[in-house]
């Protein structure tokens, strides 16, 4: 399904196979999974940031070999069958731009907003690409791993100071009970 | 005198003008299950258009998942839909344990699964008593709540917790706390007695079902207005990503217990609620009988659930190995699904949440434009969503 579908490459992953696809050819890719295999059902799609930096958290296991990139990723799926699969397209930094799919699935229309404020992808031809969750005068994109957890800036995390000694990878034995 | 009689002729003859007036709904509003602003714009009593306004309780839980472990996290993910909390702890949990290669024992699974199912009857159960309030019926309120008052009971004596359970943990779940709010000691396994308070639990709640049938099912006034009320078409329903007993209530006979189960649902015996409307009235009880058939579930579970360890083992520190996996389950309003990805560290790359309220509330201005405005509040509430689950 993956070759007729023309992705660039594939994964199989949990039973679930991640389809890799250019991004010029995004929304017509999705339209013919719709149509010629039967995935009508618009799940969700959302984004990933890969970045060799991150403000918070854990980043990437191997920075040195990272392309940094966003992945665009919507999930589509059958109601007859169950099958489901996942679509990916890259989309460059300096040029965070893919089609809107609102014309394939209007069920789309609320998704590309949260991911456009949440990590600043335009998506080309969208109605209406208003901030969804965020307040009007947000400034930044929350989800990018350049954007710091502001409430930790201010306030470092009292897990330790609080209960106990939270176990880490030099010090296994402290803490916890399980 | 005779000008005064030439006004009023000229102000009879003229056509009556309605322009249109943009009428602002919330986010306060008791109908809206949290706080949801509707900017409708209204032609007379007809919604023109209407956008709805969401991100009032916003909390950023995708965010804040990529600075917590994935233990840390099972406190978190049940705050999502606080209406049914476990049964969004349990396909997070699932997702995690894919990834490791852990499997919970047996036992812990019957245990997911009873609870999901006690979940799901109290998760109907408010909106047996929310949507005839709605509708202006308000004695169904107090005989819903009280027998979801026995349900909440029964996993308080299980979990210790009425709506946030964390009690799930990776390879399996939390050892029970036994006795209720009132004496707080630590067993290691289901409270003594749980299973005679069930059984006696869901007898009182398909009394319930049948009393709600006399009362509400057959109402004539309910049925006046939602009968044919909000028609979701099914091919409308699968373009918006709606699921549950929303997409069902159209016709689409697809449950993800039958389709792709992560408890053991293969092994009890249970029918899928589906109605053909798609109307307001076939949503209302699309649920009702789920309760009954959630009843059916948990009747056998508590018959079929085998003795065994309710942990398997763990490591203490846990790294979850690279990888990406989705894994979706019935929670009580839909597909609620977690997309995790892993670089092999403490906590999480990322993490996509499919909370489903949020897609079953963005039909609402495909849905809503065309309708009357008494209408509104009869659909809006039809769709059963928490706006916690909006929002994330």
């Amino acid at each position: 399904m993956a070759e007729r579908l023309g992705a660039l490459r594939w994964v199989a992953e949990f039973g679930t196979p991640r389809i890799y696809v250019d991004r010029s050819a995004w929304v017509e890719t999705l339209g013919r999974a719709r149509d010629e295999e039967g995935l009508a059902f618009f799940s969700w799609l959302s984004g990933i940031d890969w970045a060799k930096d991150a403000a918070v958290g854990d980043g990437v296991a191997d920075p040195d070999a990272l392309t940094e990139r966003f992945e665009v990723i919507c999930r589509l799926s059958s109601v007859v069958s169950g099958d489901a699969m996942h679509f990916l397209a890259e989309v460059p930094k300096d040029d965070p731009v893919i089609d809107s799919i609102v014309s394939v699935f209007a069920g789309a229309a609320w998704h590309e907003r949260e991911c456009h404020e949440m990590f600043g992808i335009d998506f080309r031809g969208h109605p209406y690409l208003a901030k969804l969750y965020l307040p009007d005068g947000f400034e930044g994109h929350p989800l990018r791993k350049s954007y710091p957890l502001l409430s930790r800036e201010v306030k470092p995390w009292p897990g330790t100071v609080d209960v106990e000694d939270k176990p880490s990878l030099e010090n296994p034995e402290v803490g916890g009970t399980s | 005198m005779t000008e005064l009689m030439h006004r009023s002729e000229v102000a009879v003859s003229v056509e009556l003008q309605t322009p249109d007036m943009t009428l602002n709904i919330g986010p306060q509003h008791p109908s809206t299950h949290g706080v949801l602003r509707l900017v409708a714009k209204v032609d007379g009593e007809k919604i023109t258009e209407v956008e709805p306004v969401i991100g009032y309780m916003h909390r950023g839980y995708e965010k804040l998942a990529e600075v917590r472990t994935y233990a840390q996290m099972t406190a978190l993910v049940n705050r999502i839909d606080w209406v049914s909390g476990f049964a969004s702890e349990v396909p997070f949990i699932v997702a995690v344990e894919r990834l490791t290669g852990i499997e919970a024992p047996e036992r812990a699974q019957w245990i997911r699964l009873i609870l999901t199912e006690l979940f799901r009857i109290s998760s109907h159960l408010v909106f047996m008593s929310s949507y005839p309030l709605e509708l202006g019926a308000t004695t169904p309120l107090m005989w819903a709540l009280r027998e979801r008052e026995r349900v909440l009971d029964l996993i308080e004596s299980v979990t210790g917790g009425r709506f946030h359970p964390n009690f799930n943990r990776v390879g399996g779940v939390k050892p029970a706390a036994g006795g209720g709010s009132q004496t707080k000691k630590i067993s290691q396994d289901l409270p003594a007695g749980f299973f005679d308070q069930t059984r006696a639990a869901m007898e009182k709640v398909l009394h319930v079902c049948d009393e709600l049938d006399e009362l509400v099912t057959g109402n004539e006034l309910i049925k006046a207005r939602t009968v044919g009320i909000g028609i979701i078409p099914a091919d409308k329903a699968i373009e918006f990503g709606l699921s549950g007993p929303n997409l069902r209530a159209s016709g689409v006979d697809f449950d993800l217990r039958k389709v792709e189960p992560i408890l053991p649902y293969d092994q009890v015996d249970f029918d899928v609620v589906t109605a053909q409307g798609g109307d307001c009235y076939d949503r209302y009880v699309c649920r009702l009988e789920e309760i009954r058939e959630a009843a059916k579930i948990v009747l056998q579970a508590i018959e079929k659930i085998p003795a065994g360890p309710l942990q398997a083992k763990v490591p203490r520190i846990l790294k979850v190995p690279e990888g990406q996996v989705y894994v979706r389950h019935e929670n009580p309003k839909g597909e609620f699904g977690y997309y995790i990805v892993s670089e092999g560290s403490r906590m999480p790359y990322r993490l996509k949440i499919r909370s489903t309220s949020f897609s079953n509330l963005s039909i609402l201005p495909w849905l809503l434009e065309g309708q009357l405005l008494p209408d509104l509040v009869a659909i809006m509430g039809s769709l059963d969503f928490v706006l916690g689950d909006v929002d994330r």
